[in-house]
């Protein structure tokens, strides 16, 4: 990409092979397309062709209030399960590369089996624990915390919705971190550097790219979110993914479904398009140090 | 034994009956008859909304399939979205489909044939129930149940008392799947003295206030399940819930009892979609599940009433306290204003969909 990233030095001089690697990723590239790209496209078009061409869906979508409180609260909730997701996955991860194989054995399977479970099966648990007459809330009124709603709002269907895409963070971090060499923790220290100044000016720009690259994939994710918010939430917790589904299976409105799809997907993109050139510098800092 | 007997001969009073009537009018179709090996080689594919009902209808149909020799397939859950796909690429592999209330009513001739009862015998069926485009699949209610603990000595006893939160206090559960219920807005117009008769689309958000009025604790489940589940864990004190899921809450000793006053009539309907291969075999289907015999086995595998008045499914006394076609459940139905909802289906999703996303 720029001028001074280092060549490999077998790097083939012959241009005749240069297509070789793209011939390998073409039944990607035609998978992506008949899956992705076809669909997506359709939808566009729908957006702008159903009942008749015209931005119609879109003028609709933009006047009607429901929907931009439900855009930006279904953008404020991701938000809050990314942040979750790494304020738990960060430590966690970090434990992964701390400690011997064995212990990191049963850590990652504390991981993945949750992960293969379904997402209904687990947010129906969080259901039963976080219910008025629950589990969680039992123990508070215990405490003396009486009252406490956690179903049905919007701190519940975080919860639940966090820890469902906990995996997702965890899983790039750890790659990242078991990446780091820890000697260079051990060097800082040497040189004066107290654990804190050392955690904070080596190990965490170091990470910084698996931080990234969780936060991202969560909070992509997150946005589509669809059964976990439909049954831990309120109506004060309804995501985009439910209005559309109204739209496209109980009105048959196929345009207006595509219209909201496609607000949700240009909005994400210029939120990552913002998001993207603070990272790129994270990541050089973290490539020089 | 005396009662056997008594049940034989019933029976082939019943069998003559039949009979006799077949002699008289040949080529009229009767309920639950079907001719041997007529749909040989055939295959209808059976959609409907799966779990404990969809086995039920299957083996309801069991001796249709067996006799006339079709391959029945069963697909589904139903969604009109889907079906819509299919007439519209003018692939439609549904042959029969099971919907809610509306859909064939607002859909009736673009999505859903219009019926031709030449080839159905809709004798038995409840007055009122045939559509254009429908017949209904199965009967249930909605019913409001409430909390025996909380409310004890002075139970609510009418949805004016399910929307009076001054008089009974607690948490009240509506039905959030997806569509409103029309009847439960009829009854919250009712309590600013509108009239449902009369419903015009201003009504509708009128209605929706009172909903709105229950306050912010106000429960809307999502899934049949979770309304159960609301009952047995005691989380909400009045609940509006389908018979059959308020039959089970009870059986599974949720301390809740039902207020029958005004109960919602609500139906599942059965329906052929426009552009299906071989009509005749979709007809034949229908024709059979409306059967008497067909409706008994529906009604003692689900526990939803059955749609054929000869009908005397053999049930024990915890689901027949949920039955809603005795006479007594008859007179204390209350059916929803169909004329006013069909035309204003969308509009009436809309504002209740905007309730439903916290507006």
């Amino acid at each position: 990409m720029s001028a001074h990233e280092p060549t490999t030095p077998s790097a083939p001089k012959r241009a005749g092979w240069a297509w070789r690697p793209f011939a390998l990723t073409l039944p990607a590239l035609v998978l992506l397309a008949a899956v992705i790209g076809y669909p997506l496209l359709t939808i566009v078009l729908r957006s702008l062709s159903e009942p008749q061409w015209g931005a119609q869906n879109y003028v609709w979508f933009f006047g009607a209030p429901i929907n931009l409180t439900v855009l930006q609260r279904t953008f404020t909730i991701s938000a809050w399960v990314t942040i979750v997701c790494v304020i738990c996955a960060y430590p966690y991860a970090y434990l992964m590369t701390a400690v011997g194989p064995r212990v990191r054995l049963v850590l990652v399977l504390c991981v993945l089996i949750p992960f293969w479970v379904s997402g209904v099966v687990r947010t129906l648990s969080w259901v039963i624990l976080l219910q008025d007459s629950g589990v969680i809330n039992s123990l508070l009124r215990a405490a003396g915390f009486d009252g406490i709603r956690l179903i049905r709002t919007q701190t519940g269907v975080v919860i639940g919705m966090a820890q469902v895409l906990l995996p997702f963070m965890i899983l790039p971090l750890y790659s990242v971190m078991k990446g780091i060499d820890l000697r260079l923790m051990r060097a800082a220290q040497s040189l004066g550097a107290r654990p804190s100044r050392a955690f904070f000016t080596v190990y965490l720009p170091l990470s910084l790219p698996g931080v990234y690259a969780g936060a991202i994939i969560v909070f992509i994710l997150a946005l589509g979110f669809y059964i976990t918010p439909a049954l831990l939430g309120g109506p004060r917790s309804t995501m985009l993914s439910t209005l559309v589904q109204t739209q496209v299976l109980s009105l048959l409105q196929w345009g207006r479904g595509g219209a909201m799809g496609v607000v949700l997907l240009v909005t994400t993109f210029v939120l990552l398009a913002l998001a993207a050139p603070v990272m790129r510098s994270r990541y050089r800092e973290a490539g020089r140090s | 034994m005396k009662f056997k007997s008594r049940f034989a001969g019933l029976g082939a009073i019943l069998a003559l009956g039949v009979v006799a009537g077949a002699a008289f009018a040949q080529d009229k179709p009767v309920a639950g008859e079907v001719k041997e090996g007529s749909l040989k080689g055939k295959t209808l594919t059976l959609v409907s909304y799966g779990g404990i009902y969809q086995d039920g209808q299957a083996a309801a149909l069991k001796e249709f399939v067996d006799k006339s020799g079709v391959k029945l397939l069963n697909d589904g859950p139903t969604e009109i979205a889907k079906l819509q796909a299919q007439v519209e690429s003018g692939n439609v592999t549904w042959d029969v489909v099971d919907t809610d209330d509306l859909p064939p009513y607002v859909y009736c001739g673009k999505l859903f044939q219009k019926l031709d009862l030449t080839k159905l015998d809709v004798s038995k069926i409840p007055e009122g129930q045939v559509g254009e485009c429908s017949v209904p699949a199965m009967n249930y209610g909605v019913v409001l149940m409430y909390n025996t603990e909380k409310y004890k000595d002075n139970p609510p006893k009418s949805w004016a008392d399910f929307f009076d939160t001054a008089k009974f206090p607690g948490v009240r559960g509506i039905d959030g799947s997806g569509s409103p219920t029309g009847g439960l807005l009829e009854q919250a117009l009712k309590v600013t003295g509108g009239d449902p008769k009369a419903m015009t689309v201003a009504d509708i958000d009128k209605a929706i206030d009172v909903v709105r009025k229950l306050g912010p604790d106000t429960i809307f489940w999502k899934t049949g399940a979770e309304s159960q589940q609301l009952a047995e864990s005691g989380e909400a004190d009045m609940l509006m819930m389908w018979t059959g899921r308020a039959m089970t809450a009870v059986k599974n000793g949720a301390k809740y009892a039902p207020a029958w006053q005004d109960w919602l009539v609500v139906m599942d309907q059965m329906t052929i979609p426009v552009g299906v291969k071989d009509t005749d075999a979709s007809y034949a289907l229908l024709n059979a599940y409306l059967g008497k015999h067909a409706q008994e086995v529906l009604a003692e595998q689900t526990s939803y009433t059955p749609i054929n008045s000869d009908a005397q499914p053999k049930v024990d006394a915890s689901v027949a306290a949920f039955l809603t076609n005795t006479p007594d459940r008859q007179k204390q139905g209350y059916k929803q204003n169909f004329k006013f909802w069909v035309p204003n289906f969308a509009a009436a999703q809309e504002k209740w969909s905007a309730l439903m996303a916290g507006n």
